[in-house]
């Protein structure tokens, strides 16, 4: 999973980053695919920037891409620079939590049942996850309200990722390859937890 | 232009048909002109709860494949002046209407009629699609059941990316004894999860069995929680400020006795 398209949350926008080396077909294909997995998070009528795509993509591939957003009802923009759309930063896991920070997918709304969130970094979600919704990120999860969803951290193999929200009453939790289910009597936590590996097993803890 | 409500829930059975027969019934018996829509093509049920099965000539389909003109296929219900039935077909499925023609046909009755109500399939599939397609506002039915409560949240999201926001929330069927003893999810369990606006609350009722069997909707017939309830939601869409219903329980006349013998 070298160099792919990434959607990205900066600034509050959606950006859509196309890594220079990638071919424009190939590129394309990726987001076919990555809008029809998440078709119903992106709201119909969202516009989506696109960095350098006057000066980098030529008339028929802006036309193809056209064709493929409004497939899904989206819309793009071509914006000018962009906060380092650089090679190393695309594709690489980034296990550690500061260069993270700064490629956070911020999700401004509860997540409902069914919709899916899909980023290589880390997810941050103001609003709650309700139960038959899914995050699934490279990096850490947190949800500032409720998670009863599920929840994957860590998904391309960062055992070190975490999940946190104000209350952790998620159905699944899954970081990197370890999965946890939720005990059946759920006690109702009122404060914050955080789960994170311990010892081989994933460990729910108050969070800070 | 009138208002053209669809009353949706995802999950089958938790009383969206119930809800359109009722409301529509309601505005009408108010003074509205009301058009109903049953948009189950296939699995028709809104034209036997209204009693009004037999007087099917044309359906929703025949409209839409231009076989006749609206005004033809419309059943204009002789009990209440301004009520008005689009039945569903039923030798048909779902595929025989697309939304954009639903659309249209909305936009044609909403010239003519105060409340367009709309009962929605079961389902998220092409049903649900055509029968959101034209609505200005839309009613989401749930019981206090988690897997009703479920579907109705997935309801949400789809109604959400399809830009019909600020759905407003009925729940059916709660039975206030169950909730007490905790047996039951109460109201606040539901809207912490589903967080919308909540339209009303309609008990249990065995009343309406009654109602549907003889295809009279409960609020004709006063004196049931149901049709109280009912009533309420109504004047509530019409913008009056109505209390919920007190469904408190009082616990009955022995054990009561018993209470104070404490035994």
């Amino acid at each position: 999973m070298r160099q792919d398209v990434m959607f990205k949350g900066i600034g509050g926008n959606l950006q859509l980053l196309i890594p220079d080396q990638l071919q424009f077909t190939e590129a394309l294909n990726q987001i076919q695919a990555k809008l029809a997995a998440s078709a119903t998070f992106f709201g119909k009528g969202s516009i989506i920037q696109i960095p350098m795509a006057e000066q980098r993509l030529n008339k028929e591939e802006q036309d193809q891409l056209t064709a493929v957003f409004s497939e899904y009802g989206l819309f793009w923009e071509a914006i000018e620079m962009t906060a380092k759309a650089t090679d190393t930063e695309e594709g690489m896991a980034q296990p550690d939590d500061e260069t993270s920070a700064a490629q956070t997918l911020i999700v401004e709304k509860t997540l409902r049942g069914g919709q899916k969130v899909v980023s290589d970094h880390s997810v941050l979600v103001i609003g709650d996850v309700n139960p038959g919704a899914e995050i699934i990120a490279g990096g850490d999860i947190v949800v500032l309200g409720t998670c009863r969803g599920i929840a994957h951290a860590g998904a391309y193999g960062n055992r070190e990722a975490t999940i946190k929200a104000n209350r952790l009453l998620a159905s699944q939790i899954r970081i990197a390859g370890v999965i946890a289910r939720a005990p059946d009597q759920l006690n109702n936590p009122e404060y914050p937890e955080i789960a994170r590996i311990i010892d081989g097993a994933v460990t729910i803890e108050p969070a800070e | 232009m009138g208002e053209v409500l669809v009353i949706t829930s995802g999950k089958g059975g938790v009383g969206k048909t119930t809800t359109a027969a009722n409301l529509g019934t309601g505005f009408a018996l108010s003074g509205k002109r009301v058009a109903l829509i049953d948009a189950d093509i296939g699995l028709r049920n809104l034209d036997v709860v209204m009693g009004l099965e037999n007087r099917i000539v044309y359906d929703l389909v025949d409209v839409v494949e231009g076989n006749c003109r609206l005004k033809q296929a419309l059943i204009r219900d002789k009990r209440y002046e301004t009520l008005y039935l689009l039945p569903a077909a039923q030798t048909r499925d779902k595929n025989a209407v697309n939304p954009e023609q639903m659309q249209q046909l909305c936009e044609e009755l909403s010239r003519e009629f105060d409340y367009v109500i709309i009962d929605c399939p079961a389902g998220i599939e092409q049903g649900f699609r055509n029968a959101i397609a034209g609505a200005t506002a839309a009613i989401i039915v749930t019981t206090p059941e988690v897997s009703a409560v479920r579907d109705a949240d997935r309801i949400i999201g789809l109604l959400e990316s399809e830009g019909k926001s600020d759905p407003k929330l009925i729940v059916n069927r709660i039975r206030p004894q169950m909730v007490k003893k905790g047996d039951m999810m109460d109201i606040d369990d539901i809207i912490d999860i589903l967080a919308i606006d909540l339209l009303g609350v309609i008990p249990e009722d065995e009343y309406i069995v009654i109602s549907t069997n003889r295809g009279e909707p409960a609020v004709t017939q006063p004196g049931s929680l149901a049709s109280t309830a009912y009533k309420n939601i109504v004047r509530r869409l019409s913008g009056e400020t109505v209390p919920l219903m007190s469904l408190e329980v009082r616990d009955s006349f022995f054990s009561r006795v018993k209470k104070f013998l404490r035994l």
